[in-house]
């Protein structure tokens, strides 16, 4: 019998190491979209951990009452109704937040992430480990978002938070924004550096080549 | 000499060649401050190949020369040198060295350093360049067909619907000088355009018809952006026109003999 992981590892794993969005790439639809400023990002981690970490219990409780044939819309139901819980506390709350994130909040119910979690974990696992798993996901995911949303705002407005960091041209300053990372692909370009950065780290996360180019044969040396 | 002649050196020598004409007359027209930039923009792409050949064992090229003159060349003025720089060091490595050098990448790096530098600061004005710039890109096309280093269908293609596209009165004068010049620097790119018969053709005139749409729609555009844009969507395009003439070849060879 394999020894079953401490909590700690669990939790940190995720983190970095077994990150959902650099080595599964999942959940980027909302990580591109959501990242042009600091506070969406944030508002939108949030959102997510808490909804992945109350979805991955619920289902754990109830894993062994769930019949397997219709098990992807009971797992979709509980998601959707704690997006929907989130996403009134938003509007309630903090609706100009609520506004900028338009159909994202919505879209965790959809999120491969969430579904993957629960689908892949929180079905065979008691509600304890599956909700620190969940979470420890939901930080990884935060983590990247935080960190793409941070250099976008910052390199695309010189600010972080909606203040001032770095003193712009335009007012005295020296910083010139650099427009394109207000655009969608920069996400894309940020995105990838730092799955570059993780492989480097981690080389056996590295993918195969589908194709290898034809060897030529060297001359004798 | 185990290999033949042509090899990749070869051809990145004989590409340089046939910009020659387009380069004297720019140098000539421009003066020293020309000269200034290509130093730059060299010297920055050089430093980028020499990390790559430190860290990951890749050869320099010597296609680094003509990515050079197309982002001296065509890139956006009064940048300074940090932003020029920045916009260098994006398109060659995300554009060329990432995949692994000049053979391998999907887009040309200068068309990648470009656009990011066009989008990035779109503040920044395009340069406008004299007609004789693009009368001497006449013959530099035609050095590089007659050696077979551009491929002679992505050309035809363009001409054809570009020279369409002018005789119907849809594309100006500044257009299609800038977009003769973009044609030779990015498009008739040996290792970015498509590389099947009927794909070249595609290619080819899949460039002129943006060029004219984006001449005729977007508003406000200088010429050599407008030439820019066209190029990188029909160079992010080419792979799809190459799969799909392959596709099309094998499901009517299926349809001939049975099986592919």
């Amino acid at each position: 019998m394999p020894q079953v992981p401490s909590y700690w590892s669990t939790l940190t794993t995720p983190l970095i190491r077994q990150n959902p969005v650099t080595l599964q790439i999942l959940g980027i639809c909302s990580a591109l979209a959501v990242t042009t400023s600091l506070v969406t990002a944030l508002t939108m981690s949030v959102s997510l951990t808490v909804v992945l970490t109350l979805a991955a219990g619920l289902v754990s409780v109830i894993r062994r009452h769930i019949p397997d044939t219709i098990r992807l819309i009971v797992q979709i139901v509980i998601v959707a109704s704690l997006v929907i819980v989130i996403d009134q506390i938003l509007q309630a709350y903090f609706a100009e937040i609520s506004r900028a994130l338009s159909v994202y909040v919505g879209l965790i119910t959809t999120n491969c992430l969430v579904l993957g979690r629960t689908e892949a974990y929180a079905r065979h696992h008691p509600p304890l480990p599956a909700m620190v798993d969940a979470f420890g996901n939901g930080l990884g995911y935060s983590l990247i978002l935080i960190v793409i949303g941070g250099l976008r705002e910052l390199l695309g407005k010189g600010q972080l938070l909606g203040a001032q960091v770095l003193p712009l041209a335009d007012a005295g300053g020296w910083f010139t924004p650099l427009s394109l990372m207000l655009l969608a692909p920069s996400a894309f370009f940020l995105l990838g550096l730092l799955v570059w950065a993780v492989r480097s780290l981690y080389p056996a996360q590295i993918e195969q080549p589908e194709y290898a180019p034809a060897q030529l044969k060297s001359p004798a040396e | 000499m185990n290999r033949g002649l042509w090899n990749r050196e070869t051809v990145a020598a004989i590409l340089i060649a046939a910009y020659l004409p387009m380069a004297l007359f720019w140098l000539w027209l421009e003066g020293t401050d020309a000269l200034a930039r290509l130093g730059f923009t060299a010297l920055v792409i050089a430093v980028w190949h020499l990390v790559f050949m430190l860290t990951r064992a890749q050869a320099p090229s010597l296609a680094a020369v003509t990515a050079a003159f197309a982002i001296a060349m065509l890139a956006p003025e009064d940048l300074g040198i940090f932003r020029l720089a920045l916009g260098i060091s994006f398109g060659v490595v995300m554009g060329e060295l990432v995949f692994g050098g000049w053979g391998r990448n999907v887009v040309h790096p200068a068309t990648v350093a470009l656009s990011f530098l066009g989008y990035g600061f779109p503040t920044a004005a395009w340069p406008v360049l004299d007609a004789p710039i693009a009368w001497a890109a006449i013959p530099a096309a035609l050095i590089g067909m007659a050696t077979g280093v551009m491929p002679a269908q992505v050309i035809a293609g363009a001409v054809l619907v570009a020279g369409g596209a002018a005789a119907a009165g849809l594309l100006g004068e500044p257009a299609l000088l800038a977009g003769g010049i973009v044609l030779v620097l990015l498009v008739a790119d040996p290792v970015t355009s498509a590389i099947t018969l009927p794909g070249r053709w595609i290619n080819g005139a899949l460039y002129a018809a943006l060029l004219t749409l984006f001449a005729t729609g977007w508003a406000g555009a200088a010429p050599i952006q407008i030439a820019v844009a066209a190029a990188l969507l029909t160079s992010l395009a080419a792979p799809l026109l190459d799969e799909a003439v392959l596709a099309l070849w094998v499901a009517q060879r299926r349809r001939r003999h049975g099986r592919t």
